[in-house]
């Protein structure tokens, strides 16, 4: 699975997080409080105007930190039966009705029929509960207005941070039932959509080995299953009468027999192996070049997509993935590494082989190196390996670590002497508390490896799927909350429909958040906005540096104080497609904590950023007007 | 402020402006108003004249230009003010799905009342406006005149001292008007304090104690009901059992003229008649006019 941006872990992101979160909330509030007593000075001078904006900060402190429980919950049932009777209802009647007719347009013989439904069932819902928000959230406080219905709520004691937080949660706590309701129904649709047996006939079978004439018995047999969704299977029984339907469609069955008068029934199992959730242990990626330097990244095969850098095959080049907490606890039964390659070829060669390459695992204090395993890379699919806690590599030699005379890292090999070629333990030889190296080598000369950091992993347990199916719900209702939490902040001084295009406008400029940030922190060719518009102008290329002089000082000048403007203005777009984790349920990799951690957070930091200006704006504004 | 002032304005001013801060209409020109403690105060001035302005600034529900509007002593934008007032608006804006019931509840969630207390209240208001027999019902299927109840009762769901009533018996019937203002008298020998707007005169003559007329946001009168309706340039005499000197020699007098001697007094005009000399006398000669404070006695 393509994991585009490298998740870092909790305790490292908790560390910058916050701050972040800081920085952009004073900035935002420096900038709010000048324009606002701007305002107020223009409109009653300077006197009123910064003594009316000294009061509304100051009456703020309470309305923000003395909010009433029970009258914040009046006004979140309020929002709840409001919704209602809008007939929320009939969003969850259309998903219903989505279900029913699924199966008129899901194709169950697809080649892996759970990221279909998973992708079919989380899409529907996210989609459906995400405009019926958006409508909801953006609609509600300017109809309350236009109905003059928020006089009578206003004139009672009822702060407007209360009226916006009621609102807020009102929506959620509505969109949490309707998530949880379409989720549980959801889960129902995948597991029963997908569930499915096989028969396996007698007749179809014949012995494994050709020598052994049909219908002999007592010997392994192998043939075909039955078709069902779409599909059929390898059958592979040993001589008990036991063993396997072969994976298919990402899901495998156990077979049993019994024996019924002169007749071998066969027992078909429900399918496995299709719903689950990994729990991936990843590593760190670093390259080394031909000569097994240490470099910054693989070889350039000239692909547009720099998410994979490239192994040459036939040389030292290698993938190293330094892994922590490869322990006997975790890795009872040794490791199971799993990794997806892409592969370059310069030329065709055998394309039904794949390329041949080879894993080495290296204990990082020791340099003590092995050769674990030599493959042929399977394309397009999850290659998985299984090492024995016991290794009686081809090879073992030691790779030490040494700087050369241009002070760069290059790893030497270094024959053992003695017993080279004797049996490692996994954890007493090849792991140092805990660290492991995987070194990953392309062997076909010519040809090329492409990896990623994610690519290769360690598999260290399965969590359960249907957790993992309600995280990806999770994501959903994050989602949610930021549409809420816009569209209710929004209405508080727009119109209902100005309110919801501001909210999807916020949404949609969330997808150039990280070319802004990029743009704001340097990272772009061309520089800042104002350099770039010169170069547009005078067509020069964005690699060459501008001619020195004022023109060049003072627009780089500018797009100093721009770029920090800009690093605020992408902070406060939401990173909306961050919290999609619909392709890891789909491709059956667990949510982790820190996934949710950093999103919960990063929604909660939204939430209540959203909430206090929401809160200005209704207090600052006129409800009878 | 004296402590039996409930509502105080000084000098407001509220002018409307566009999106673009352009003036609009000056809604309300320099208004010095005071409503005493345990009084029925009435607003009274045609359309446009800055009635329900003056009540949204009380309330908090506009801003002011400049100047000032003080309810028990506090600033109109602080919403502590709202525990001890209750406003009935002009439209009864009420949530239409909600019940009698329900809308009762859910105002008095809105205040420091238990459970037990909302519900108490609830039964009694819903009582007093006499919708017991539609309490379950959805507002949408109110009569514009249950409406009215039911926007009375939620107004007075926290027993509140102040209350401001915008147009109170638009919508009602007669009999249901000749309630409403019976529902005011009686809230006034309670004690509270009431100000309302109308545009009919016999509401406001028939309960109000002071009134003051506005007219295109200027103050153009003010002062007692009883007070504004005398004629003071005319003299009325009402008199029986005078000494018979005296009788003669007023008599004298009258019988000059050919008439007879039933009283002595000060005759009164209506409410209609002193409002439309008012609103005469604004068109005949616009600006701001003085209003003559000894007539407050």
């Amino acid at each position: 699975m393509v994991v585009e941006t490298q998740l870092i872990p909790f305790h490292q992101w908790i560390a910058q997080g916050p701050l972040v979160w800081l920085a952009v909330v004073a900035a935002l509030v420096v900038v709010g409080v000048f324009f606002s007593a701007l305002v107020a000075v223009v409109r009653h001078g300077p006197a009123v105007g910064l003594e009316l904006t000294g009061r509304v900060l100051g009456s703020s402190v309470g309305d923000l930190f003395c909010m009433s429980p029970r009258r914040v919950w009046a006004l979140t049932r309020l929002a709840i039966k409001d919704s209602l009777r809008r007939r929320v209802v009939v969003v969850f009647v259309v998903f219903l009705l989505l279900l029913l007719f699924a199966g008129w347009f899901l194709d169950p013989s697809s080649d892996h029929p759970l990221r279909l439904y998973i992708g079919f069932v989380l899409t529907a819902t996210s989609y459906l509960v995400l405009l019926l928000m958006l409508f909801l959230s953006a609609l509600s406080l300017p109809t309350d207005l236009k109905n003059k219905t928020l006089h009578t709520v206003v004139t009672k004691p009822v702060r407007p941070s209360e009226i916006v937080l009621g609102r807020m949660l009102g929506f959620v706590l509505l969109g949490t039932m309707l998530l949880v309701l379409m989720g549980a129904i959801s889960y129902v649709f995948v597991i029963r959509g997908l569930a499915h047996t096989h028969e396996v006939v007698p007749g179809n079978l014949v012995p494994a080995n050709s020598d052994e004439p049909a219908g002999t018995e007592g010997v392994p047999l192998r043939g075909k299953s039955t078709r069902a969704n779409g599909h059929r299977h390898d059958v592979a029984l040993d001589r008990t009468g036991r063993g396997r339907l072969e994976m298919t469609q990402d899901h495998f069955h156990r077979v049993t027999s019994q024996q019924q008068g002169d007749r071998t029934v066969y027992h078909v199992g429900s399918p496995e192996g299709m719903q689950v959730a990994r729990v991936p242990l990843y590593g760190k990626l670093r390259f080394m070049d031909s000569q097994r330097h240490e470099a910054d990244r693989g070889t350039n095969v000239g692909d547009e997509w720099a998410y994979r850098s490239y192994l040459q095959g036939g040389s030292l080049a290698a993938g190293v993935w330094s892994f922590d907490g490869v322990t006997p606890q975790t890795f009872p039964s040794g490791l199971q590494l799993e990794m997806t390659l892409g592969v370059f070829r310069t030329y065709k060669g055998d394309i039904e082989q794949g390329v041949a390459g080879v894993l080495l695992l290296r204990n990082p204090k020791t340099g003590l190196t092995v050769e674990a395993k030599v493959f042929k890379s399977r394309e397009f699919s999850t290659d998985v390996h299984r090492l024995p806690r016991k290794l009686t590599p081809m090879t073992a030699y030691r790779l030490k670590e040494e700087k050369d005379s241009d002070g760069r890292v290059k790893y030497v090999r270094e024959e053992l002497a003695g017993n080279a070629k004797g049996q490692y333990d996994l954890f007493d030889d090849l792991t140092d508390d805990g660290h492991l190296e995987v070194w990953l080598q392309c062997l076909d000369p010519d040809q090329y490896f492409g990896v990623a950091q994610p690519d290769l992993y360690l598999r260290a347990r399965n969590a359960s799927f249907a957790l993992n199916f309600a995280k990806g719900y999770f994501g959903i209702w994050m989602q949610m909350v930021l549409v809420i939490c816009f569209g209710v902040m929004f209405s508080t001084f727009l119109s209902g429909p100005v309110a919801m295009i501001a909210t999807v406008g916020m949404l949609v400029g969330g997808i150039f958040r990280g070319f802004m940030i990029e743009l704001a922190l340097g990272k772009t060719w061309g520089g800042g906005p104002v350099e770039s518009f010169i170069r547009i102008l005078t067509q020069d290329n964005v690699v060459s540096d501008l001619p020195e002089g004022i023109r060049t000082t003072v627009a780089q000048t500018v797009d100093a104080v721009l770029q920090r403007g800009l690093w605020v203005v992408a902070r406060i777009l939401p990173p909306f497609g961050d919290f999609d984790c619909a392709d890891y349920v789909a491709y059956g990799f667990n949510v982790s904590g820190s996934w949710i951690g950093e999103r919960g957070l990063t929604t909660l930091g939204f939430a209540v950023a959203l909430f206090v200006v929401g809160y200005f704006f209704l207090k600052t504004r006129e409800v009878a007007r | 402020m004296p402590d039996d002032v409930i509502i105080e304005t000084r000098n407001l001013t509220k002018v409307y402006r566009d999106f673009w801060g352009r003036q609009k209409v000056r809604a309300l020109k320099a208004l010095d108003l005071e409503v005493r403690r345990g009084e029925i105060f009435g607003l009274l001035g045609p359309n446009g004249s800055g009635k329900t302005t003056t009540i949204k600034l009380i309330l908090g529900l506009l801003f002011p230009t400049s100047g000032q509007v003080l309810c028990f002593g506090r600033d109109a934008t602080d919403v502590a003010k709202n525990e001890r007032i209750g406003y009935l608006p002009e439209e009864s804006y009420l949530y239409k799905f909600l019940s009698a019931e329900e809308t009762l509840d859910f105002y008095g969630r809105l205040f420091r009342m238990s459970r037990r207390l909302r519900r108490q209240r609830t039964a009694e208001l819903i009582s007093l406006v006499g919708l017991a027999g539609a309490k379950k019902r959805q507002l949408r299927e109110y009569s514009k005149g249950m409406t009215r109840r039911i926007g009375l009762a939620q107004a007075l769901i926290n027993d509140p001292e102040l209350i401001l009533l915008d147009e109170p018996t638009t919508g009602l019937d007669p009999l249901g008007i000749r309630d409403m203002k019976q529902m005011i008298l009686d809230l006034r020998e309670r004690g509270k304090t009431i100000v309302m707007c109308s545009h009919r005169l016999d509401d406001v003559e028939d309960v109000c104690d002071r009134i003051a007329i506005l007219y295109e946001g200027e103050l153009k009168e003010l002062g007692r009901v009883d007070s504004l309706l005398k004629v003071r340039d005319v003299t009325e005499f009402q008199a029986r059992g005078l000494s018979d000197t005296a009788r003669q020699a007023v008599g004298q007098c009258i019988e000059r003229e050919g008439g007879e001697v039933v009283s002595v007094g000060n005759p009164t005009t209506t409410l209609e008649r002193l409002f439309l000399d008012i609103i005469a006398e604004s068109e005949a000669h616009p600006g701001r006019r003085v209003v003559r404070r000894e007539r407050d006695a």
